[in-house]
């Protein structure tokens, strides 16, 4: 029962943690020289839960991360919506057709993620006829981003994988966890 | 129809995924956008989250930044209180600057007015004794002056050059016992011999008794003697006294001149009032200035009256 209940727990603490991340990357990275390394605790998340969750919770979830993200930023409404979901649709179907066997083959493609954020988030202001000014800093930023955000990956996949073996989310764990259960219900 | 949403599951979930986002856009960025009550769940957690760390990233560059300034604080200090003592002083200097330009410009203002040829110069020294009221000035025969010439300021007679160095002369005021000065009450004409008689007061001696000299009247140089040129004030008169029987009265002249502030006096080498005659001697000829060599017929003899010794 305790390890259904943390199961249950999983979401909101992910959300939480998605919401403090948030809080930290616009207050601790909002000063100067800082924000120039600014990274994107939602676009781990996004990414974390086109790897590892199903897809219709996997999609809720980005959602959420995204409006997340959008209460903590003047971009237009929307924006973020779309680019995480398109990401999630993204790594959702990579990881059906490639197999990510190891920490660095998730790293390499956080940073190859966070290069095509960039530049969906840039396409998308350019239909919305805003990019005129942001284009260039998009692509100025582009390298230093993605590798920021390979580098703060390797700590918070790690933190999200204890989280999700924690909470019973894990496939391991979970598959652990409907073992035992089945045995309980056949009465071992 | 259960049946057929669980056999395209996927592709609804797909495309309300694909849909809810584009839905969501809004180009009308500069709408006013309020937050939802969920919106507001998530600023509640989050807000104080990040004051906690502004706060915190506040005090911290702040700490550090008092760190760094205390360690230059003693430095700094001693900077200021270095630049603070040089700015005092040149506030100061500028002050006595500027009292010293009124005090310049009056005596310009006085030299014009009486076209007198003069030299400029600063008192140095004040007699040794207390018996006697020689002054000394930075200003000798190099720059012209010789004895017996006038000395004054814009405020009347300070007295006559004694002697001379090279670079210094001293000055007999009328305030000592020795000096002497014919001198006329301005109102009423009435005349007499102004002579020292303590360290603030002079007396106006050979006044007959019948000439009119009351207190407040103002004593001018006569003008004879050659020394000083006519006109200029010597005192004014502060108590008289007229005795029973007699020739002569009792005068006491306050100097207009007051000596305990004298810094600058004019020393006049030349005067068109005077009919001087003029010997140029081998040591003015070294000086800047040439200046006359006062020996005139008229000098009278109290006016010519040394002092019995130096006492500077």
């Amino acid at each position: 029962m305790t390890r259904l209940i943390l199961r249950m727990l999983n979401v909101p603490a992910l959300l939480l943690i998605v919401a403090l991340g948030a809080a930290i990357q616009s207050s601790f990275f909002a000063s100067h020289p800082l924000i120039y390394v600014q990274p994107d605790i939602v676009l781990l998340a996004v990414i974390w839960c086109g790897l590892k969750r199903e897809f219709l919770e996997g999609g809720i979830l980005t959602l959420l991360f995204a409006n997340i993200a959008e209460i903590h930023s003047a971009a237009p409404r929307g924006l973020f919506l779309t680019s995480y979901m398109a990401i999630f649709l993204g790594i959702h179907a990579i990881s059906r057709m490639v197999v990510i066997p190891n920490m660095v083959s998730l790293i390499k493609i956080t940073i190859f993620t966070t290069a095509a954020w960039k530049l969906i988030t840039l396409l998308i202001l350019a239909f919305l006829d805003k990019a005129q000014n942001q284009w260039r800093h998009t692509l100025i930023m582009l390298l230093p981003g993605s590798a920021i955000e390979g580098a703060l990956g390797i700590w918070v996949f790690r933190w999200l994988d204890r989280l999700d073996t924690v909470t019973f989310k894990s496939a391991h764990a979970r598959q652990a966890l409907e073992d035992e259960l089945q045995l309980e219900r056949e009465g071992i | 129809m259960i049946q057929y949403i669980k056999e395209y599951r996927f592709y609804i979930i797909l495309f309300l995924f694909i849909l809810i986002p584009i839905v969501g856009i809004d180009t009308s960025t500069r709408a006013p956008r309020n937050y939802r009550f969920y919106d507001r769940v998530i600023v509640t957690i989050t807000s104080p989250i990040q004051s906690a760390i502004q706060w915190t990233l506040d005090h911290l560059v702040a700490g550090y930044q008092n760190y760094i300034y205390l360690l230059h604080t003693r430095q700094e200090n001693l900077a200021l209180t270095e630049e603070n003592r040089k700015l005092l002083n040149t506030i100061a200097s500028l002050r006595e600057t500027q009292h010293e330009n009124v005090r310049l410009r009056g005596l310009l203002n006085f030299r014009e007015k009486l076209k007198l040829d003069t030299v400029v110069a600063r008192v140095i020294g004040k007699d040794v004794s207390t018996e006697f009221r020689a002054i000394r000035i930075n200003r000798g025969e190099s720059s012209g002056l010789r004895p017996d010439m006038a000395v004054v300021t814009a405020e009347g007679v300070v007295g006559r050059v004694l002697r001379t160095t090279q670079d210094s002369a001293d000055i007999v005021t009328i305030l000592d016992v020795l000096s002497a000065i014919d001198a006329i009450v301005e109102r009423s004409r009435a005349r007499g011999i102004v002579e020292g008689m303590t360290d603030d007061v002079c007396q106006l001696r050979f006044a007959l008794r019948t000439d009119d000299i009351e207190p407040g009247d103002l004593l001018i140089s006569s003008g004879l003697g050659g020394i000083f040129p006519k006109g200029v004030p010597v005192g004014t008169v502060s108590k008289v006294h007229r005795k029973r029987f007699g020739i002569t009265q009792e005068v006491e002249i306050k100097p207009s001149v007051d000596f305990t502030r004298l810094e600058e006096v004019l020393v006049i080498t030349h005067h068109e009032a005077s009919p001087v005659r003029h010997e140029t001697t081998p040591q003015a000829t070294q000086g800047t200035q040439t200046a006359p060599a006062i020996n005139s017929p008229a000098l009278g003899p109290i006016e010519r009256t040394q002092p019995k010794g130096t006492h500077l």
